[in-house]
């Protein structure tokens, strides 16, 4: 089982207020599987998401992440986390803009320690595997918004991550752009990756494997297709 | 290679923000400069004035008339004259040189040209003792003194300030202080010692001087050359003794001259030379620490502007410590660029310094590396808390942070 969270809670203080973003969720993932967390906004899906993404830790309740709980970690044990076991998707992509295609895939290995040539090498690897191999050395600006968000996939893989997380991966795409970077999801999951998209799109969660309903902090519905 | 990937950032944010790193650098550019510039100007004028004691050949004794006190009583300055000199000279128990001077500016008339000029009155002897040397004719000799003959030798500068060339000058008459006079050779150009300029004075024969010039036997100084093995209070004492005896100073009263050391004189100017430099390199270096401020002000701008980047690369696995390192190197590096700005301006500061005074240019390798290491110290400094602010930064709200 690669995640299991058991009465999850956090809060935020908004003012004197406290604001409970999601108010008990109990969830399991395992290996291999196409998840889709579908909600309105408001609903606590990004909360849910930076949670079992390691970018925040919960107010109360229990993570597990390949069996190993990481609510209690600290912000550095939390860093490695990230870098080794969770790769991310965003909507606006989140290039370095300065840097170029290698660059900008090779930076995780840097965090990660990993060695200049074998870093070059995986990087390469992925680039060809998302299909610009031809484009490596052009910076963001030189790109489409398709082949950006490319790039930001094969960025989120060059580390082999336990899970792919994409937040709105096709929000800034257009229909055909989207088709190809979902394309790439399944193939990707056809090989085994684990892959979790946060979407408000009906069509976008429908073409995953398990679709997650959160509503007001909690989850309303556990499809699987 | 987290290292590298920090040098490479920071090198690429201080290059597409190229004017406003250039304006925060800006005070640590000109204290470095002013601290290489100031240290190397001190250091510099130092070695000149060393050369200048060198110039004098052995080690120079200078004795000048003295206020004499007789109890509350102030009498009035006893001059020192030429007989005093010849008294010293005609000393044998020591083996000194003995060269009484006689400087006033009067007036000098060749042609058209009429300048006020420093005419200096010197024993043959003088030439020799300052190691001047002929460029055309010759000096004057013992007779010329002793006959008081009207002739002069020339600093080196002295024929253009008459509006004229050398090889005009040589065996023309021209007018000092209205009187006719030969001139018989012209100096070589010596260079300023840092004390006086010898290539802007007229050399006349003492007794010349005295009689015809200035009209008085007294000296402003006799200066006493001796040889640096010989034993300097002995000498002093020697002077003393025979100046007492000149002046019929009896016992118990005070000396009405006072006896000098050039080297004591050097001392004191290094002193105060090495006390200006001090005072001066540390005003740079507090310029260098309001420069450190204003490097922490725009690493903060610079901190705020990328919270979606830094919330990016800590997404990606990035630790506190590698946020912090990469701020750090950036407020490092934009203080190492301002310093070495600094200190090519500084170094060219100090260049143009040492060539329009003629000393003699040294690199102040000292305080180059110095006022390096210390702004690079500043940039670490004033780049912790920019850094640490980044580093706290919480990933999932900078992620969407507009």
């Amino acid at each position: 089982m690669i995640i299991k969270t058991t009465e999850l809670k956090r809060s935020f203080e908004v003012g004197s207020e406290t604001v409970e973003a999601i108010k008990g969720i109990n969830l399991e993932v395992q290996a291999g599987e196409f998840l889709a967390i579908t909600g309105p906004s408001g609903s606590g899906k990004t909360t849910l998401m930076n949670i079992i993404g390691c970018l925040d830790t919960p107010t109360s309740g229990e993570y597990f992440l390949n069996n190993k709980l990481v609510n209690e970690l600290n912000e550095n044990e939390l860093a490695g986390i990230r870098n080794k076991e969770i790769g991310f998707v965003f909507q606006s992509f989140h290039l370095l803009a300065k840097n170029s295609a290698l660059d900008n895939v090779l930076l995780p290995m840097k965090y990660a320690g990993t060695n200049i040539d074998e870093a070059t090498i995986r990087a390469k690897h992925v680039l060809d595997q998302v299909g610009l191999s031809d484009r490596m050395n052009h910076g963001p600006t030189e790109l489409s918004g398709g082949q950006q968000q490319r790039v930001a996939i094969a960025r989120a893989m060059v580390n082999k991550p336990s899970i792919l997380f994409a937040d709105e991966p096709t929000g800034n795409l257009d229909s055909k752009t989207e088709g190809e970077v979902m394309g790439l999801f399944k193939e990707l999951n056809e090989d085994g990756q684990t892959i979790i998209v946060i979407t408000h799109e009906e069509n976008i969660a429908n073409q995953s494997k398990r679709i997650i309903n959160i509503k007001d902090g909690l989850i309303e519905s556990d499809t699987r297709i | 290679m987290l290292f590298k990937e920090s040098l490479i950032s920071a090198i690429s944010s201080i290059r597409s923000n190229s004017v406003r790193s250039f304006l925060t650098s800006l005070a640590i550019i000109i204290g470095t400069a002013a601290v290489i510039a100031v240290i190397g100007i001190g250091s510099s004028a130092e070695k000149a004035l060393e050369a200048s004691i060198d110039d004098l050949g052995g080690r120079t004794l200078y004795v000048a008339p003295g206020q004499n006190r007789r109890g509350a009583v102030t009498k009035g300055i006893i001059p020192l004259d030429i007989k005093d000199a010849e008294a010293l000279a005609n000393y044998k128990e020591h083996d000194w040189e003995i060269s009484p001077t006689i400087t006033r500016n009067r007036q000098v008339k060749y042609g058209n040209a009429n300048i006020n000029q420093r005419i200096g009155a010197y024993l043959p002897i003088h030439f020799g003792v300052r190691g001047y040397e002929l460029e055309s004719g010759r000096l004057f000799d013992e007779d010329d003194n002793l006959g008081r003959k009207r002739v002069v030798v020339l600093g080196s500068k002295i024929p253009s300030e008459l509006k004229t060339i050398a090889g005009n000058l040589l065996n023309k008459e021209i007018l000092i202080a209205g009187t006719s006079y030969k001139v018989i050779g012209i100096l070589k150009e010596e260079g300023s010692t840092g004390w006086q300029n010898p290539d802007e004075e007229l050399y006349i024969p003492l007794l010349t001087g005295a009689q015809r010039v200035f009209g008085t036997p007294n000296v402003d100084s006799i200066n006493v050359g001796i040889s640096n093995d010989q034993n300097v209070d002995e000498i002093m004492m020697s002077i003393e003794q025979i100046l007492r005896a000149k002046h019929d100073i009896g016992p118990g009263q005070d000396n009405d001259f006072r006896i000098s050391d050039y080297s004591q004189f050097a001392d004191l100017r290094r002193q105060a030379t090495g006390i200006f430099t001090l005072l001066i390199a540390a005003i740079a270096g507090i310029s260098l620490v309001v420069g450190g401020i204003g490097v922490m002000n725009i690493m903060l701008v610079s901190v705020t502007e990328r919270t979606r980047e830094i919330g990016l690369r800590k997404a990606l696995g990035a630790t506190h410590s590698a946020i912090m390192l990469q701020f750090v190197v950036e407020a490092i590096l934009l203080c190492i660029i301002g310093g070495l700005i600094g200190l090519f301006i500084g170094t060219g500061i100090l260049w143009i310094c040492a060539t329009l005074f003629d000393w003699p240019f040294a690199l102040p390798i000292g305080a180059m590396v110095g006022s390096i290491t210390f702004s690079a110290m500043v940039g670490l400094f004033f780049g912790i808390w920019p850094a640490k602010k980044a580093a706290k930064l919480d990933p999932a709200t900078s992620l969407r942070y507009e």
